[in-house]
C-alpha cells in the first residue's frame, strides 16, 4: 500500500507539473481532471437511512507518441504517483497502433454558459436531510396502498472539470446539481408494485420533495390492477418517457467512433431518410437545464447544439477530434470519457426529439393497443450494432383511444429504426428522463408485444 | 502502508460524535485495460485508483464518507466530518481515550496468483489477446472481432472500531471478445468473456483462441436467424451463464439490501419452500480463483458458503453487517463494495443452481414446443415486486422434443417468485459463467451458474 504522508498537489497543479515534465521530455500531453464533492441522504420510514459524503479529485492523461495515444489515469496526486502516471501513458502509446488524424489543439474559447446557479454552500446539512425526510413522509402519507418508500432520496454534486494539453489548452469550469428521487412500494390484493419521479435542479430552493413524491405515489397507483397482455403485434403510443429511455439505448449508433469501427447501421447513410418525416432529434450540450449539459468536451472542444435527424433525413454522426479528422469533417465537439479510467470516445449530450403538432391525448385518437410508459432490460436487450430490441415493458391496455387497464410484465420488440420509420403522429408535449434525452409521445402503426 | 497509530486514532475521532462503530477501508488498486479491434492494439490504458472511505454506525444507520487524500491530515480531516455529519449532534473532541489495540485476522489466501498481472508485461497480455482474435478472424462470416483484456489488482486494508485489522490483495483477470458476423445487410454479434479471480495462468485452462472461438460460433449461429416467437412457452434455459435467470430472479432479492426493507417478497419465507423441491441454491465466496471469490469481504469478514436454498426450502439470505442489525441474520461475509467511493452492502459472490439428475437431452426431450436458451445475456430485476428480464444471445426453437431452427432477438420476462415454482427439471452439467454486477455498492464481479434447467413456462418476447 501507497505511503499515507505523500503530499497531495491540487487539481491544477497536478495538470501544470504533469504539462511541465511531458514539456521537459518532448512528450504531447493532455490532461482531463476531475474533482467533485457531493452529498446524498437516503430516508426509509421516518429516518435518515444512510448519509454520504464525498470529495474526489483525479486526472486522467493521455500521451500521442508517434502517432499512437497512451492512456492512464491517477487518484493519487502526489508528485511520485503522477511521474508513475506519465511513464506508463507513454509506455502504453508505444505499444499501439498509430492512428490518422490524431492530435491536439488549441481549441477556440467556449460559449458562456452558467451551470453553477446559486451553489450549495448556503445550504445547511439539516436543509438537505429534511428533503429525503420529507420525500419519504409525502409518499407514505399519500394513499393507504402505498407500503414503503425503498429508494428515496437527495443527492448533490459540486464539481470542477478542467483540459489542459501541451498546445497551450486551458479550460475549466463548475457545475452544481441537486436532486431528488422518489420509488415507491404499492401494494394491493397481493399484486405489489414500483414506479417514481425524480426533480432535477441548479437550485436547492426549486426542490420541491412533496409533488415529487406524489407524482411517484400517482404513478406507481396507476400499474396496481395489472391484467395479463395479450400476444400479438398492435398500433401503439410510446410515452415521452419510454421514448427516452429507448433513444438513450440506441444513442450510440450516431457516434462517429461506431461508425468508423463498422458497429452502427447508420454507416453509409448520411442525408437519407432513415425516420419519419416528423422525426427531428437534436443533440444540445447548451441547455441551461440539461443533465449532461457543458461549454466545452473531454478535449475542450466548444459545444453547439447539433441536429442528427432533420424532418426523417440522417443530418450528422457525433464527432470527437480524431473521429471527425478521420472521417474528413470536424469535431462536432462530442469528445467524451466516462469517468477518468476510460478513453475518450463520443457520446451525447441532451438528446431532445423535437416535439411535434399533435396535441396531448389526441396522439391516442381512436387507438385499440397498447401504450408503453417504460421498458427495463436495455443494457442486455438492445444491440445497438443492428437495432434490434427485445425489452421488458411497463405499460397500459387502450381501447378507443382510452386507457383501460394496467398490464402484468410484457416485452416489446422490434428495431429502432423501424420504430422510427412507423412514427404516424409526434405530441406537442416534452418529457424529460433520467437519461438526459427529452421526447414527446409518439404513434406507430405496429408494436410487437408479448405477454400471455 | 497505513500505520496502526494513526487508523487508530482516525477511528476514534470518527466515533467521537457518538457512534457505536467505525469502520476505515483503504484501497489502491492498479488496472490494465487493453483493447484490439481487427487485432490491432487501438486502447492501452489503466490507472491507480486510491482513496478512502469511512464509514459511521448509529444502530443501523450509516454515515459513510470518502476522499481521495490519503494523507495524515487528509484522514483526519475526514474523520472530522463524518463526526459531525448527523447535523452537529454530539461533540467533536480531539482527546482520544487511548489508542485501539487491532487484531490482525489471518485469513489464509483462497488462491494465490502465480502468473501475477503486476509482474507480467504489457506485450504478453497483448499476446494472449492476439491469439483470441485469431480464434475468431475469419471464422464463417466473422466480419468485425474486437478484444478486450482486463486485470486489477485491488489491495485494501480494513480497519474497524472493534480491533479488527485485514489486509487483502484481489486479482482479477477477463478477456471478451465480440464479433459481428455480416452477410450483406443482415448483422449479428456473439459474446464470450470469461473471467477469473486468478493470474494470467487461467489462460492456460480457458485458451484464448477458445474464447475467440466461441464469440464467432454464436455470431455465425444467429447470423441467419429468423425473430423469436412472442408469448408463454416452456424453455430450457443453458448452463454457466444461464444462471443469470437466478440472479436477476431471486439472488438479488435474497440480498438483506432489500430483505431490510421488506422491499423482497421472500423477506418473510425463510424455512418456506419457495420452489420446486428439484432446485437448490448457493452463493459461495469461498471457490478458490473464481471470479467471485473473496477471501475476506470489504468488511473484512472471511467469505463463506451460504445455502440459500435446499430442496426447494428457504434456508439463508445473503447479510452483510447492517442487514445484520437490522434483520438479525448472522452476517455471511457477504458485505461488498466496488472500491472506496462506496459502503460496503450485502451482494452475491458465486451464486448458483446446483446440479440435478437429468441430462440436456432429457430435459429438452421433454417439451414438444419452446425455447432453447442456450446463451443467455445481462439482465435486470425491479426488488420491490420480482418483476425481472433477461436477454438470450443464443436461442433455438424446440419442436417434439428436439431443438431446431435458430432464433434472433429473445428476451424473457418474469416475476422471481412465481418462476422458481416453475423450474421442473435441473440436470447435472452445472458450470459457472462471469459477469459485472451492478447494484447499489457499484458494480462487482460475481459469477453465476447452473446446470441446464427446464421452466415449465415463461415469457418470452419476440415478434414472430
Amino acid at each position: 500500500m501507497t505511503a499515507t504522508t505523500e503530499q497531495q498537489l491540487s487539481l491544477e497543479d497536478a495538470r501544470a507539473y504533469l504539462l511541465d515534465r511531458a514539456r521537459e521530455r518532448g512528450v504531447t500531453l493532455e490532461v482531463y481532471g476531475e474533482r467533485g464533492t457531493s452529498t446524498s441522504v437516503k430516508a426509509f420510514q421516518g429516518e435518515v437511512s444512510e448519509f454520504k459524503l464525498s470529495a474526489r479529485q483525479g486526472v486522467a492523461l493521455r500521451a500521442l507518441v508517434k502517432g499512437a495515444w497512451g492512456y492512464s489515469f491517477t487518484e493519487n496526486l502526489s508528485p511520485p504517483a503522477l511521474d508513475r502516471a506519465l511513464d506508463s501513458a507513454v509506455e502504453n502509446a508505444e505499444l499501439v497502433a498509430p492512428e490518422p488524424g490524431a492530435g491536439l489543439q488549441n481549441w477556440p474559447p467556449p460559449p458562456a454558459l452558467d451551470l453553477y446557479g446559486e451553489g450549495l454552500s448556503g445550504v445547511t446539512v439539516e436543509q438537505k436531510v429534511g428533503v429525503a425526510l420529507e420525500l419519504d413522509r409525502a409518499a407514505r402519507e399519500a394513499d393507504p396502498r402505498v407500503t414503503s418508500l425503498p429508494y428515496g432520496g437527495y443527492s448533490d454534486s459540486d464539481a470542477q472539470r478542467l483540459v489542459g494539453n501541451t498546445e497551450g489548452l486551458e479550460r475549466g469550469a463548475r457545475e452544481l446539481h441537486a436532486m431528488q428521487y422518489a420509488y415507491p412500494l404499492v401494494s394491493e390484493g397481493g399484486q405489489n408494485k414500483m414506479k417514481g419521479d425524480w426533480q432535477f435542479t441548479r437550485e436547492f430552493t426549486e426542490l420541491d420533495p412533496t409533488r415529487t413524491a406524489l407524482s411517484a405515489v400517482e404513478k406507481a397507483l396507476a400499474l396496481l390492477g395489472a391484467k395479463p397482455a395479450p400476444s400479438g403485434t398492435f398500433p401503439a403510443i410510446i410515452s415521452g418517457e419510454c421514448l427516452g429511455e429507448l433513444l438513450a439505448l440506441f444513442s450510440v449508433m450516431f457516434s462517429g467512433k461506431m461508425v468508423e469501427e463498422g458497429k452502427s447501421p447508420l454507416a453509409g447513410r448520411l442525408g437519407e431518410t432513415i425516420a419519419s418525416p416528423l422525426v427531428t432529434l437534436l443533440d444540445d450540450p447548451t441547455l441551461p437545464r440539461g443533465l449532461n449539459s457543458r461549454a466545452f468536451d473531454a478535449e475542450g472542444c466548444p459545444s453547439a447544439p447539433l441536429a442528427l435527424i432533420e424532418n426523417g433525413k440522417l443530418a450528422a454522426f457525433m464527432h470527437n477530434a480524431q473521429t471527425a479528422a478521420r472521417a474528413g469533417t470536424t469535431s462536432t465537439g462530442h469528445a467524451a470519457r466516462s469517468g477518468l479510467q476510460g478513453t475518450v470516445g463520443v457520446a451525447p449530450s441532451n438528446l431532445i426529439l423535437q416535439p411535434g403538432r399533435t396535441e396531448g391525448t389526441a396522439v391516442a385518437s381512436g387507438l385499440t393497443g397498447v401504450r408503453v410508459t417504460g421498458v427495463s432490460g436495455g443494457h442486455a436487450g438492445a444491440n445497438p450494432i443492428t437495432g434490434d430490441f427485445s425489452l421488458q415493458a411497463e405499460g397500459f391496455w387502450v381501447e378507443g383511444g382510452e386507457v383501460q387497464h394496467p398490464l402484468e410484465v410484457f416485452t416489446v420488440a422490434g428495431n429502432i429504426l423501424d420504430l422510427l420509420a412507423g412514427i404516424e403522429a409526434v405530441g406537442n408535449e416534452l418529457h424529460e428522463t433520467q437519461y438526459a434525452v427529452a421526447a414527446p409521445d409518439v404513434r406507430v402503426e405496429a408494436l410487437a408485444v408479448g405477454g400471455a | 502502508m497505513l500505520n496502526e497509530s494513526l487508523a487508530s486514532e482516525v477511528l476514534t475521532l470518527a466515533r467521537s460524535g457518538g457512534a457505536d462503530f467505525a469502520e476505515l477501508f483503504v484501497e489502491d488498486t492498479v488496472s490494465t485495460t487493453l483493447r484490439l479491434h481487427q487485432g490491432e492494439v487501438k486502447d492501452a490504458g489503466g490507472g491507480n485508483l486510491f482513496g478512502a472511505g469511512l464509514r459511521l454506525l448509529y444502530g443501523p444507520r450509516v454515515v459513510y464518507a470518502y476522499t481521495n487524500d490519503v494523507t495524515e491530515s487528509g484522514l483526519r480531516d475526514l474523520a472530522e466530518q463524518v463526526a459531525r455529519a448527523r447535523g452537529g449532534a454530539g461533540e467533536v473532541s480531539r482527546e482520544g481515550a487511548g489508542g485501539l489495540d487491532f487484531r490482525r485476522l489471518d485469513a489464509k489466501p483462497l488462491y494465490v496468483a502465480r502468473d501475477h498481472p503486476l509482474h507480467a508485461a504489457k506485450r504478453d497480455k497483448l499476446a494472449l489477446m492476439r491469439r483470441a482474435h485469431g480464434g475468431a478472424a475469419g471464422v464463417g462470416d466473422v466480419k468485425t472481432v474486437d478484444v478486450n483484456y482486463l486485470d486489477r489488482v485491488q489491495r485494501v486494508l480494513i480497519a474497524n472500531s472493534e480491533g479488527l485489522w485485514a489486509e487483502d490483495e484481489r486479482v482479477w483477470t477477463r478477456l471478451s471478445v465480440s464479433a459481428i458476423a455480416q452477410d450483406g445487410t443482415l448483422r449479428e454479434t456473439g459474446y464470450y468473456g470469461p473471467g477469473s479471480g486468478q493470474g494470467l495462468e487461467f489462460f492456460d485452462t480457458v485458451t484464448p483462441e477458445n474464447i475467440g472461438a466461441e464469440a464467432a460460433r454464436i455470431a455465425n449461429a444467429m447470423l441467419r436467424a429468423g425473430y423469436a416467437p412472442a408469448g408463454k412457452l416452456p424453455v430450457v434455459i443453458g448452463n454457466e451463464f444461464g444462471g443469470v435467470i437466478f440472479h436477476e430472479a431471486c439472488g438479488h432479492i435474497l440480498e438483506t439490501t432489500a430483505v431490510e426493507k421488506n422491499a423482497s417478497v421472500f423477506a418473510d419465507k425463510l424455512g418456506q419452500k419457495i420452489a420446486h423441491e428439484s432446485v437448490s441454491a448457493i452463493d459461495d465466496g469461498t471457490i478458490p480463483g473464481s471470479w467471485g471469490m473473496v477471501t475476506v469481504d470489504d468488511e473484512g469478514m472471511p467469505g463463506e458458503r451460504t445455502v440459500l436454498i435446499e430442496n426447494g426450502v428457504l434456508k439463508s439470505f445473503m447479510v452483510d453487517r447492517v442487514g445484520e442489525l437490522k434483520t438479525g441474520y448472522k452476517r455471511t461475509g457477504s458485505g461488498r463494495r466496488q472500491n472506496y467511493t462506496y459502503a460496503p452492502a450485502s451482494r452475491m459472490r458465486s451464486t448458483f443452481i446446483d446440479r440435478g439428475e437429468e441430462t440436456p437431452e432429457s430435459l429438452i426431450r421433454q417439451v414438444p414446443l419452446g425455447i432453447y436458451a442456450r446463451k443467455m445475456g445481462g439482465g435486470s430485476v425491479t426488488p420491490g415486486t420480482g418483476d425481472y428480464n433477461f436477454a438470450v444471445n443464443e436461442a433455438y426453437m424446440i419442436r417434439n422434443g428436439e431443438i431446431a431452427e435458430p432464433l434472433r432477438g429473445a428476451s424473457l420476462v418474469g416475476n422471481g417468485a412465481q418462476d422458481l415454482r416453475n423450474i421442473v427439471g435441473v440436470a447435472g452439467d452445472l458450470a459457472l459463467g462471469q459477469g459485472m454486477c451492478g447494484s447499489i455498492s457499484g458494480s462487482l464481479p460475481t459469477d453465476v451458474g447452473q446446470p441446464h434447467i427446464l421452466i415449465s413456462e415463461i415469457t418470452v418476447g419476440g415478434r414472430a
